[in-house]
């Protein structure tokens, strides 16, 4: 069935976004075969006795692979966001920055960048749901790589809002400045999420889309502040009442 | 020695994980579906079976549930391999003779043979 059909049986726009989603979130359970057989493989290549140039390429198919398996399952656990119950705890977002940054260092180490947690003399903590936070942090700390200038270090750094009793955790590029076209298009859209963000030239606002969707179910907002030499996209999550007690 | 079967519609993910395995000093017979599952778990008796979700035709649960119909099957440890490891929670699956969930999005090559030893022990 396509789009038109469906329109012609009388479907909503709302069922025609359910049938899109879904299809996108069948799409992607179908490609988290290919993608980790071809993970297997490059493994098994790197067991084996290979030249050190054949090693980095096998690692770059390797880190590559497991990018696209990232993305594979941010999607499929975002149609099932509705369906599902989270449990939110307080959780300290600079130890699992590090977590995050710790993971992902072979990942940038391979494109000749670095990423780094800004250290709080005083730790914060949020209200959220480890999984889903640690996706979008991923996320952005993913889109960030591809957007930073070879050489810089990407920074996670954490902020608390006493006003508005939130704490927010940006993801810092270092990379082109956005035109201020581009950034007006991103405002505009970043209010009306959860739809298809269009994050950077090249980029179908795929991953900002999920983690918009992430946030909204923790009742928490994505938002991007503009550098002259970067942007910053970042969470902005209720703080812990336990944030007192420190 | 020990015998693993190894569920899996994949032939070349099963080519790959048959070899690590039978490097490992394991002896693998390797079936693609449910059906030729149970015909391979009457014909071997394996000690292990290794066991992917989404098979072609029937899925895992199918299977599981039938291996819980037989005095003997029911006895035979499980290693669930798959893809939807996220979706799947070990303790709900335990009755049904699933001691390992490996998550094939994460898994190292080692993994398998490691996980078939800690049942053995």
């Amino acid at each position: 069935m396509n789009k038109s059909e469906g329109f012609g049986l009388g479907f909503s726009e709302k069922a025609i976004d359910a049938y899109e989603v879904s299809s996108l979130t069948a799409a992607a359970h179908e490609l988290k075969s290919p993608i980790a057989l071809m993970r297997q493989l490059a493994l098994r290549l790197d067991a084996g006795d290979v030249s050190p140039q054949q090693r980095r390429l096998i690692q770059q198919i390797t880190l590559t692979s497991e990018r696209a398996l990232r993305l594979t399952s941010d999607l499929t656990r975002s149609a099932r966001l509705e369906d599902a119950l989270f449990e939110l705890e307080p959780i300290n977002p600079e130890q699992l920055c590090r977590d995050i940054a710790t993971e992902l260092a072979p990942l940038f180490e391979a494109h000749g960048r670095s990423l780094a947690v800004s250290h709080r003399a005083h730790p914060l903590l949020l209200v959220a749901n480890r999984d889903l936070l640690r996706r979008i942090l991923t996320n952005f700390s993913d889109n960030a790589l591809h957007y930073s200038q070879p050489g810089t270090a990407v920074h996670m750094q954490i902020q608390a809002f006493t006003k508005t009793g939130t704490v927010r955790v940006g993801i810092r590029d270092f990379g082109p400045a956005l035109s201020s076209d581009m950034w007006r298009a991103l405002r505009k859209k970043l209010k009306h999420a959860p739809q298809a963000v269009h994050a950077r030239p090249q980029s179908s606002g795929l991953g900002l889309f999920i983690a918009s969707q992430f946030a909204e179910a923790m009742d928490g907002t994505i938002g991007a502040t503009r550098h002259r030499d970067g942007a910053t996209f970042y969470v902005e999550l209720q703080a812990s009442r336990q944030l007192s007690l420190l | 020695m020990t015998t693993i079967l190894l569920v899996e519609d994949d032939p070349w993910l099963a080519e790959l994980e048959a070899d690590v395995l039978t490097q490992a000093g394991f002896v693998v017979v390797h079936s693609p579906h449910a059906p030729s599952a149970i015909a391979q778990i009457d014909e071997t008796q394996p000690d292990i079976i290794i066991l992917d979700v989404l098979l072609t035709g029937s899925t895992a649960f199918t299977l599981l549930h039938e291996l819980q119909s037989y005095g003997d099957t029911k006895q035979i440890p499980i290693i669930l391999c798959t893809n939807m490891a996220e979706n799947l929670e070990l303790e709900n699956l335990r009755h049904y003779g699933v001691r390992r969930i490996i998550d094939k999005m994460t898994m190292q090559p080692d993994d398998l043979p490691a996980a078939v030893r800690k049942l053995l022990l």
